[in-house]
């Protein structure tokens, strides 16, 4: 430690004990002491505010050009889009974001509770079985029933082979490329949000409360609609929005069945270079989102249910009875519809497309440039996380909270929408860096620094803010603390962050496509290409590939909720 | 704590790993940067032929659209722009975009096939026209113009594509040319009245129209092809419209290649060019598409396609299409047609 600096620290500490310097004006002397005010007393050092704040004007800097864009679209636009196509895409949208959610939550629940409440045959099998899903892109999922049940997929040929039922019920029913079809895809790789949120309280719930309920006379299906759904409410709530703003931001599904909401309108308007159009619609779908998450606020505040933790007992498991087998049926019936189908349908495919050549050096290349770009966006997610979540749990103030908050808006908002104001940006500011691989990539890291956040923060929690303060006294300004102290200790913690976001990263969709460069096509872009050619023994190793890697953070997921 | 910093000083040269490799395929190799509207199935060998002749590599961007050269106009990325329109071709040309060419192989197409720079060459044509499913209804009652697709008695018998499809637009020029824009409005109304279904490419008309969902459809020539050389659903007929005395003729497109002005590697662009006009890249060209190749000295792939010598083809010079280009799809749009599925 240097004389000088050891100088100043002595310094510090004596204006702390005046109260401020007599030489500065007192304008100055009243906005320093604000400053410090705002960081109750313990300012952080220059460098590490400097780098998360620039992290959180990176974050938001695309969508907020977005919104500036739309403003500037002209009357016109606003005054045609408003008559006609605003009012039937909110419908729409809204539409099926309620359809999906109630249904989600509904089976969710209804799974939650039977794996967890009751004697059902295999139990601990299921709670993570259930939750497989999760490792299926919506838009994988949408591509195996388009191959099983679309107008020339198997259920077509065998309707058409089986003559009873051609003259029964006339010619083969199911139009996949419909409401029902996004509907339906949408909620069964949905639910597994509701079932871990809803499985997760349903484990601390507090006997006491149903006994006393059946001291009362109440039956099972009372209590459940008394005494459990009540306490479900917060869980049922958060696993609703979760359903809603994924609902809001698909688009893989809803493009490849062919209904058009929001992201798929903005996405063909892109696609057609009508920017402003495109711009007014991504306003329009932001408002959609910042609604809904102030439902969440608004909810979240209201509902709060005290369970007293001294006198916990483990819920008792019910006997299902004559129950037995409807249930185990339904269970079944969803995991198969859920999981195994989809899962079949891709290796049968795979099988032929090995058969085929699939697997020749363009796979490969392709699969390189989802790794490479995966890779790089999660080490880079992992680097620009550490300095926001230090700041907001080490030098709490209303400027880190509100880089905390910036650096969320790419995680709730579409792909589409970041996407968009990415080519804005590169192309007219940044011309070096466009249509090339960091793009995409800075894309990746806008969506998913949230995740590598959450994991970082829960790790610094564990950690003593004494560590901090022992390596400040000697003389390290906080930066240094933060990546010579701090992060050997939450290493874990930030490397399971790391491959959340390289899971994400290698399943998203919209934005890699919209922003790959040419010859950048990556596994998930191949699969949506492919899958829209009907080229299925092409598209399905990538797909199957594709959640093979997912499952690597599963554990991780499970053990979150 | 040692276990950790390892594991740092690792991910740090993973990273350092991948800066590398993305840093080392950018310069290493000639490439050029080769945009395409047209089907990748088309492109992608002809692309991998260039690579495996040249040593030159291509990178590609497929179902590219004409104005993200427009967008790029100030940061120009490609070299070569694919389009299976020329109408897209001659507006980028007209806005400046493309560069002209003077590279051997020209002569081989006709002029009325080029810019007058040469900075676009067509290669291969096709055709509007109208496929049918021979078990649905015969070539007797099946509409033989353009126009009588507005009669109410097909109502509900045929299938297009959505306004926003190039081949429709194309459609829609020609006819703005022949008709002028109220009728060409009209017209549009019709069909997407009497349409039965609205689809999003050609192929899935001819799909459709093949499986029996539909007696016909709007479509290209070629896809009449294609559905031909289908293992099944394959009873299927053309006709081609406006072809009596004193109708307007087929209406009639083609695909070609254009140099794009202030592309980054200019020089093997125009090698590319010079390369796709040797008799047997043109062929390549035309490819798994099925068109017919506008070098009259080759055949076609197809062997029974109707060559345009044989056809009575719509007087305007193709190079027309590119005043109405910019235009088209808001008159399609305005007469109620959406440009894209909704």
């Amino acid at each position: 430690m240097s004389n000088h600096r050891h100088h100043k620290h002595q310094s510090n500490y004596d204006k702390h004990a005046k109260a401020g310097e007599h030489s500065s004006p007192a304008i100055l002397r009243f906005l320093r002491k604000k400053w410090r005010d705002s960081w109750h007393g313990n300012p952080p050092g220059n460098v590490l505010l400097l780098f998360g704040l620039s992290t959180g004007l990176i974050m938001s800097v695309p969508i907020i050009y977005v919104i500036w864009q739309s403003l500037f679209a002209g009357v016109d636009r606003w005054q045609r889009l408003l008559d006609d196509r605003i009012p039937q895409l909110l419908f729409d949208t809204f539409l099926l974001a309620f359809a999906v959610t109630v249904c989600a939550v509904v089976i969710g629940v209804i799974l939650a509770w039977v794996v967890v409440r009751t004697d059902i045959p295999g139990r601990k099998w299921w709670q993570w079985l259930l939750a497989l899903p999760l490792v299926i892109p919506p838009y994988v999922g949408a591509m195996t029933y388009i191959i099983v049940f679309g107008p020339s997929g198997w259920a077509r040929d065998f309707w058409r082979d089986t003559p009873w039922l051609v003259n029964v019920l006339g010619d083969y029913p199911i139009n996949v490329y419909s409401f029902w079809g996004v509907f339906f895809v949408l909620t069964m790789f949905t639910y597994p949000y509701v079932f871990l949120i809803a499985s997760a309280s349903l484990r601390k719930m507090n006997r006491n409360f149903e006994e006393i309920a059946r001291s009362q006379g109440m039956n099972t299906r009372q209590i459940f609609w008394k005494v459990n759904l009540p306490f479900l409410r917060p869980a049922i709530g958060a696993g609703a929005i979760l359903i809603a703003l994924y609902v809001l931001s698909d688009f893989g599904v809803i493009s490849m069945m062919r209904y058009v909401t929001f992201t798929a309108a903005i996405y063909f308007q892109r696609a057609s270079f009508d920017i402003a159009s495109a711009s007014i619609l991504s306003l329009v779908l932001i408002l959609l989102t910042v609604v809904i998450l102030w439902i969440e606020v608004k909810t979240r505040k209201k509902s709060k249910y005290y369970q007293t933790s001294n006198t916990f007992k483990e819920p008792d498991v019910l006997s299902l009875g004559k129950w037995k087998i409807p249930t185990l049926m339904f269970v079944g019936v969803i995991f198969f519809v859920s999981v195994v189908l989809p899962i079949i349908v891709l290796v049968y495919w795979s099988i032929i497309g090995i058969g085929m050549g699939a697997l020749d050096n363009r796979f490969f290349g392709f699969a390189w440039n989802s790794l490479r770009v995966s890779l790089f966006a999660s080490l880079l997610c992992m680097v620009l996380a550490m300095p926001i979540v230090y700041l907001k749990s080490r030098y709490p103030s209303v400027i880190s909270s509100s880089i905390d908050k910036l650096s969320y808006a790419g995680y709730a908002l579409p792909g589409v929408i970041v996407a968009l104001g990415i080519i804005f940006i590169f192309n007219n500011h940044i011309p070096t860096l466009y249509n090339t691989f960091y793009m995409v990539a800075i894309a990746l890291v806008i969506r998913f620094l949230p995740q590598a956040m959450q994991a970082g923060e829960a790790s610094l929690s564990l950690v003593s803010p004494r560590i901090d303060e022992a390596a400040r006294s000697l003389g390290q300004p906080p930066w240094k603390v933060m990546f010579k102290v701090i992060l050997p200790s939450i290493l874990p913690g930030v490397l399971a962050g790391g491959a959340l976001v390289f899971v994400s990263s290698i399943k998203e969709l919209p934005a890699t496509l919209m922003l790959r460069p040419p010859g950048f096509d990556t596994l998930a872009v191949r699969v949506y290409i492919e899958a829209n050619e009907s080229l299925y023994y092409l598209a399905a190793p990538s797909a199957l590939l594709i959640i093979l890697v997912s499952v690597i953070p599963l554990r991780y997921l499970l053990k979150k909720y | 704590m040692k276990k950790a910093i390892k594991l740092l000083l690792f991910t740090s040269l993973l990273m350092l790993f991948v800066l590398v490799a993305t840093a080392c395929d950018q310069q290493d190799e000639e490439e050029i940067v080769v945009y395409s509207s047209r089907n990748e199935r088309f492109v992608q060998p002809l692309l991998d032929k260039f690579t495996e002749e040249t040593g030159i590599n291509v990178r590609a961007l497929h179902e590219a659209d004409a104005l993200q050269l427009r967008e790029e106009a100030g940061n120009v990325q490609a070299d070569i722009f694919i389009s299976n329109d020329i109408g897209a071709l001659e507006y980028l040309r007209m806005e400046d975009l493309l560069a002209s060419f003077d590279g051997e192989g020209v002569e081989t197409i006709d002029a009325q096939y080029r810019a007058d720079d040469n900075s676009w060459i067509a290669l291969s044509a096709r055709s509007r026209g109208f496929i049918y499913n021979k078990d649905m209804i015969t070539e007797e009652e099946m509409p033989k113009t353009m126009e009588d697709l507005m009669d109410p008695q097909f109502e509900g018998q045929f299938a297009i594509t959505r306004g926003g499809n190039g081949g429709m637009i194309g459609n829609v020029s020609a006819l703005r040319n022949e008709w002028g824009d109220e009728r060409t409005a009209e017209w549009i109304e019709a069909i997407k009245e009497n349409a039965a279904g609205i689809y999003n490419g050609h192929g899935d008309i001819r799909q459709a129209v093949g499986a029996g969902e539909h007696p016909f459809g709007l479509v290209n020539n070629y896809y009449y092809h294609q559905q031909l050389e289908e293992p099944t659903n394959n009873n299927v007929g053309f006709i081609y419209p406006d072809q009596a005395e004193g109708e307007m003729g087929v209406i009639a497109n083609a695909a070609g290649v254009g140099l794009v002005n202030g592309g980054p590697n200019e020089e093997d662009a125009n090698a590319f060019i010079e390369w796709l006009l040797l008799p047997e890249n043109q062929l390549a060209f035309v490819g798994e598409s099925l068109e017919i190749p506008i070098n009259p000295d080759l055949d076609p792939p197809y062997e029974h396609a109707v060559r345009f010598t044989d056809l009575k083809v719509q007087q305007m010079p193709l190079k027309d299409l590119g005043i109405y280009f910019e235009d088209t799809k808001e008159l399609i749009e305005q007469s109620g047609l959406d440009l894209e599925l909704r």
